[in-house]
């Protein structure tokens, strides 16, 4: 698109000559890129890539959303670079109704990141290496030092146990044995471990590996925040008492860290994000009385502050943005001759991530009650599989069943499968690939084979 | 910038903005103009309401939903004639809808009890709100769940399919699960500063004391005897209702912080006007009926007093009665004293009645229960004598006829002439029933002001309980002469609301109409063709002692349901009332323009639809309003309406949902009847009872606002906001119906622990969790250092506890290995 844009001087000048730098880089690279050359590997025609090219560029406002689709590859942060030179290209950002966007798997997952629990961050996405920081995070949380070392990413920790070297977990809310690629790698890694404590409301596969599980509310019953995907912090309220002896996560991280001997006591939520807001920058005028019920836009320095639902107007973080020249990134595993089909894993409406939950509401089982392969019907015919058939499908790390569904929704040389399902968990196939800066797993491509073990009646 | 323009509504000048129509500019004045078939922000119904029909002046009626406002008008929402066209608009939609508002188990209950939304909480599991639902209007679950006479299961309507649904054994199982739950019912209201005496402790006073306290009153119980109860502990025999759970019943009032002074005889140690003089606000009477008819016969005084006998035998002593044992009576105080006069060990019981048995004025399952363990019932007899021959009791009885039918027709008994029988025993005892004392009437000045009925009850007002004197008030037996518990409890509740009202000047917030559609009000009105597709399931049988291993002592007989078997039962329910009832505005309006309910039709038209996962089709309560298909964003709502083109009547209508329903469940939340309603959303309650909390779905980084309905811990339904950001009352399948999940049985309960992932787990409280936990990440630390050890954080939990969790990594810890599950 952007060899398009180029080539038809969409260009927004203005923009790329107040606001970024390095652009020059990009128009050497981009020759190379033809529509022509780029639908040869994706199979998009030059005309539709052409045509979205010229509806992006020119439209007064034009917005980008993206998915996991873009992530969940091994180049996922190349793709999301790529989509950035597009915006910076064109001028569709720091303007209502224009701007990138990721739209999540998950509820929190932007207001998990904003508090910090990634190695490399504080709260705020205050560096992990910035003296200064770490001063002002000892001081109020009365330690002599915080740690220097770097932290681990979740899978770096799982090639550590099985080095040996990584020896206990606290997993919350989470599921990676479930919902990780190629979790079989997983399973040997916590099992490896001396001791795993898993905390959630249901027995998961990761709870089924664990020492100690630890049984928690659910959100309906318990008080916080949450932070949507436009960066929205909004209150949670309880409606409901926990269920028999659960408790909310807060709590029970708070008895942990008291039982390991550091002090740590809230009386609510709210005493925790006062903290919060005191620590964090971006969060400093967020107070539950503040938020109300629509909520307040970070960045939003002081109680004063509406919040700022619109960034980048003026400058960006770094002052200009930097084009940078992305190239295509081939997959861990590409379909060839004994795994000849290419596995795409992802979501259905009706569920939700591992399905722990929505697998348990009524109604749930009749509209979505399994797992099903969805295979176009050129591969269909030559497996010789009808709608309806168990088949088998088979990668290089594991193999399992469902049921196919023959639909043009796959493209030929194409299946889709989701990952909510425990029964026969679709993650024991998926590739090891990974993105090679964030290490999201690549869901979206895995090689692998079918067969009909049961053609029904 | 938007013309501003002025217009007149009923009298009230209302500035609107140029472009709005006329029922915009009345709503954003806060003039309700009343309408159905509306939906902000929607197209017009196809086929519209016309209740919002408005006179404007020199223009004559408009539709305000279809019609600008103009600057200058004039405009009449209510006037005689349009609110008498509403009237006659609301009836023609009367005549094609057909259903139930309330369940009639619900409208029969003397307690006023939501029956069906009690009974489908336990179908879903949820016992402490089922529990607490029935406390609502009957405090004292555990003795009424035991004694009641069931009103409500006489008009159950699965008696026309199999059965009844077995509503008191349901209610005894929650009553009984709460303890087992360690459940406490402690939440009383802010002090009102005002101080309520009740005389009498059994359940009227109970249960008006629970209501009192409820509201922030301060209440005294003031109680003849020693312990509390009244007729539960001193009358009911203790194999139907023991005295620990009398205890338990009478402790949980109590712990509400009601105060009672025990062994404190009204006339003895207390008048009313002392009372007064004490600063109590308002007295409540519930003394209950002491005092039993007398046996009218030459040796009458030879014979014992049945309710004495009770008492007696009720505070654990063993009277003397020999093997021979004669009952004069046929009501509950006779069938109590035969069965017990059994457990004392007398081989021969007889009651002797001299009407036949149907006329028993005891419930016929007390009599069947009875005749189990071996009492006889002597009918169509009646005592003329009773005399003392040789050291035993000899009576002289006459089988009874019907004599002439006297001034009122009725056929009284009368002696067979000729007819003499002769009983030989060791014990007689009158078991007539009980009668009213106006006794203390001489206990001071406002007691003798106090008003009696003929038959000397107090006479008090059967909606208020207000006696003649202000400020008393009278219920229970006291007032209603002899009746069931539930009645008492009944009672007390209506003299707390009224005594409420009474101390605060506040109207009590949720007023029940009494407008109700039916499917037929007698079992013979009722349509057959309802039933259908209904299998047949008998109800669940009450485990209890046989008769012959239970005559040997006074524990209790009926054993109650297991958890499987209330759940099996409760499922049984048919659902009678209707499940848009919150949402009903049709309802509403029919109320408020007071339509009448016999307008609707009798039959069944259309079968209920229940195959969709989430929503219920009934086709009956269609009032042809389109809201469902306008709301539809996919295509996916077919409805097919044939009006009669003269009358406007709905000829027929015709619901489908297709193939391209996403489940969203929008069309459910705007029908404002129960045409649509939610599988899952099983309590009826009326718009008002409905509470919710404003939060946010957890189901995507949308951040959608919901509303959830929720009712003593449970969830009801989860609804969304029209009007509120970012969603406008949109949600998908998983916002609005997927929050069952909450209550599912795989919830982990407890937390469990193991020694190596190869064996199994085993539940520990959590401070044995807790100190396993610390103590091996401690153990880890120390051995192979913070870095050795990881936090895998939670995108789906809050940001509070994202952020406790890196901070415990780094500052308990000491470690920056902290990760989340975005990648996911």
């Amino acid at each position: 698109m952007l060899h398009t844009i180029i080539e038809e001087g969409l260009l927004d000048e203005k923009f790329i000559e107040e606001r970024t730098e390095k652009f020059d880089a990009i128009l050497e690279h981009c020759k190379d890129y033809s529509p022509e050359r780029m639908a040869e590997l994706t199979d998009v025609k030059p005309e539709l890539i052409r045509k979205a090219a010229r509806l992006y560029a020119t439209s007064a406002n034009s917005m980008i959303l993206y998915g996991l689709g873009v992530t969940e590859h091994k180049g996922g942060t190349a793709g999301v670079i790529a989509l950035a030179n597009l915006v910076l290209a064109t001028g569709h950002v720091g303007r209502p109704n224009n701007g990138i966007n990721p739209l999540r798997g998950q509820n929190n997952v932007q207001g998990s990141c904003d508090m910090g629990t990634l190695p490399y961050i504080y709260p705020g996405y205050q560096d992990t290496d910035d003296q200064k920081v770490l001063e002002r995070f000892a001081r109020a949380w009365g330690v002599k030092a915080l740690p220097k070392t770097k932290g681990l990413m979740e899978p770096q920790m799982y090639d550590a146990a099985l080095d040996g070297s990584f020896k206990a977990l606290y997993c919350v809310g989470y599921d990676p044995a479930h919902t990780q690629s190629n979790i079989e790698h997983v399973r040997k890694a916590m099992k490896a471990m001396d001791f795993v404590v898993v905390q959630d409301m249901f027995m998961t596969e990761t709870a089924k590996l664990a020492h100690v599980v630890l049984p928690s509310a659910c959100f309906y019953e318990k008080e916080g925040t949450f932070t949507s995907g436009e960066r929205r912090v909004r209150k949670v309220n309880k409606v409901i008492p926990p269920r028999r002896s659960t408790k909310a996560d807060w709590e029970i991280i708070c008895l942990i860290s008291q039982a390991m001997g550091y002090p740590m006591i809230y009386t609510s939520p709210e005493q925790i994000m006062t903290e919060v807001a005191a620590l964090t920058p971006s969060y400093g005028g967020i107070t539950y009385q503040g938020l109300g019920e629509d909520g307040k836009v970070w960045p939003c320095s002081s109680k004063q502050d509406p919040g700022t639902p619109l960034l980048h107007t003026k400058r960006f973080p770094r002052g200009r943005a930097s084009f940078v020249p992305v190239s295509y990134i081939v997959p861990e595993e590409e379909a060839d001759k004994d795994y000849p089909l290419v596995l795409i894993t992802g979501r259905r409406l009706e569920h939700y991530n591992n399905g722990s939950m929505t697998r348990r509401c009524q109604g749930f089982d009749q509209i979505a009650g399994t797992e099903l392969l969805e295979i176009h019907p050129d591969d269909a015919r030559v497996l010789g599989i009808a709608d309806g058939n168990t088949v088998r499908i088979e990668s290089r790390r594991g193999s399992i069943k469902a049921v196919a569904t023959v639909t043009e929704r796959s493209k030929p040389g194409t299946v889709f499968m989701t990952f909510h399902f425990q029964d026969d968990l679709t993650n024991v196939l998926t590739s090891h690939g990974m993105d090679n800066k964030t290490l999201t797993p690549e869901y979206k491509v895995c090689a692998v084979r079918i067969r009909a073990i049961d053609r029904g009646h | 910038m938007a013309e501003l323009i002025h217009i007149t509504i009923d009298g009230k000048q209302v500035a609107a903005v140029k472009g709005q129509t006329i029922l915009e500019a009345a709503a954003a004045a806060g003039i309700k103009i009343p309408t159905i078939c509306h939906i902000k922000g929607e197209e017009a119904s196809s086929n519209p309401c016309l209740l919002c029909m408005v006179e404007i002046e020199g223009l004559g009626r408009v539709r305000a939903c279809a019609t600008p406002a103009g600057d200058g008008q004039v405009i009449e929402v209510h006037n005689r004639d349009l609110d008498a066209f509403r009237k006659e608009r609301l009836e023609v939609l009367a005549e094609s809808h057909y259903g139930d508002c309330r369940a009639p188990c619900n409208l029969t209950c003397p307690g006023g009890i939501n029956v069906q939304g009690y009974v489908n909480l336990i179908a879903k599991g949820e016992y402490l709100a089922a529990l607490m639902l029935i406390k609502e209007k009957n405090p004292l679950p555990i003795a009424v769940g035991r004694v009641c006479p069931r009103f409500c299961e006489t008009r159950c309507r699965r008696i026309l399919l199999d059965e009844p649904i077995a509503i008191n054994h349901l209610k005894r199982f929650v009553a009984d699960h709460a303890r087992e739950a360690r459940f406490r019912d402690t939440e009383v209201g802010k002090p009102t500063g005002k101080k309520v005496a009740i005389i009498g402790g059994g359940p009227a006073g109970l249960s008006c004391a629970y209501f009192l306290r409820k509201q922030g009153h301060q209440v005294t119980i003031f109680e003849a005897e020693d312990k509390l109860g009244g007729l539960m502990r001193y009358g009911i025999p203790g194999y139907k209702l023991p005295n620990r759970e009398v205890d338990r019943e009478v402790q949980g009032i109590l712990n509400l912080g009601v105060h009672a002074r025990l062994g404190k005889r009204w006339g003895t140690d207390f008048t009313l006007q002392t009372l007064r003089d004490q600063g109590f606000d308002a007295i409540f009477i519930a003394t209950g009926l002491s005092r039993q008819k007398q046996l009218e016969l030459e040796g009458a005084g030879i014979a014992r007093c049945g309710l004495n006998f009770l008492r007696e035998v009720n505070m654990g002593a063993k009277p003397e009665i020999g093997d021979q044992v004669l009952i004069v009576g046929g009501g509950d105080i006779a069938v109590d004293s035969a069965r017990s006069a059994r457990r004392l060990g007398a081989k021969n019981v007889t009651v002797i009645y001299p009407r036949s048995r149907v006329e028993l004025p005891a419930h016929q399952r007390e009599i069947e229960e009875a005749e189990k363990e071996g009492v006889q019932f002597f009918l169509m007899a009646t005592p003329l004598k009773i005399m003392k021959e040789d050291g035993q009791l000899k009576v002289e009885m006459a089988r009874t006829i019907l004599g002439e039918p006297d001034e009122r027709g009725i056929r009284r008994p009368i002696p067979m002439p000729g007819s003499r029988l002769f009983w030989t025993g060791d014990t007689v005892i009158s078991a007539l029933g009980q009668e009213g004392d106006p006794t203390f009437h001489s206990y001071g000045e406002l007691e003798a002001s106090i008003a009696l009925t003929p038959r000397n009850t107090i006479k008090a007002h059967p909606s208020t309980m207000k006696t003649s004197v202000d400020g008393i008030y009278a219920g229970g037996d006291a007032a209603t002469g002899s009746r069931t518990v539930i009645q008492a409890v009944a009672g007390g509740r209506r003299a707390a609301e009224s005594i409420h009202e009474y101390l605060t000047k506040e109207r009590p917030s949720v007023l029940e109409p009494r407008f109700n559609f039916t499917k037929g009000k007698r079992f013979e009105d009722v349509d057959m063709h309802n039933f259908e597709g209904y299998e047949l399931q008998l109800n669940e049988v009450m485990p209890a002692r046989p008769a012959e291993r239970r005559t040997g002592d006074f524990g209790e007989v009926q054993l109650g349901f297991s958890e499987e078997m209330a759940v099996r039962e409760a499922k049984r329910c048919l659902q009678c009332g209707c499940l848009g009832l919150s949402k009903c505005s049709y309802r509403e309006m029919c109320v408020d323009y007071k339509v009448k309910a016999n307008k609707a039709r009798t039959r069944l038209k259309y079968q209920v639809d229940k195959s969709h996962p989430f929503i219920v089709v009934d086709a009956n309560k269609c009032i042809g309003c389109t809201r469902c298909v306008r709301s539809c964003k996919y295509d996916a709502f077919e409805l097919d309406l044939t009006l009669d083109q003269k009358t406007g009547l709905i000829d027929d209508v015709s619901i489908k949902i297709n193939q391209n329903c996403v489940s969203c469940g929008a069309c459910v939340d705007v029908c404002p009847t129960g045409t649509l309603s939610k599988q899952d959303s099983v309590v009826p309650l009326l718009p008002a009872q409905l509470s919710s909390v404003k939060t946010v779905c957890t189901y995507c980084g949308t951040g959608c606002s919901i509303d959830v309905v929720h009712m003593y811990g449970a969830i009801l339904e989860v609804k969304a906001d029209p009007d509120r950001p970012p969603n406008f009352g949109h949600l998908c399948v998983k916002g609005r119906f997927g929050y069952s999940f909450y209550r599912n049985h795989e919830r982990l309960r407890l937390p469990l622990v193991r020694y190596s992932v190869e064996e199994p787990f085993r539940e520990v409280e959590w401070d044995e969790a807790l100190r396993i936990t610390a103590e091996k990440f401690l153990a880890i630390r120390d051995k192979f250092g913070p870095d050795s050890m990881g936090v895998l954080a939670s995108s789906r939990c809050t940001n509070e506890e994202n952020y406790l969790l890196q901070k415990l990594a780094r500052a308990a810890w000491g470690t920056n290995n902290v990760d989340n599950c975005a990648r996911v």
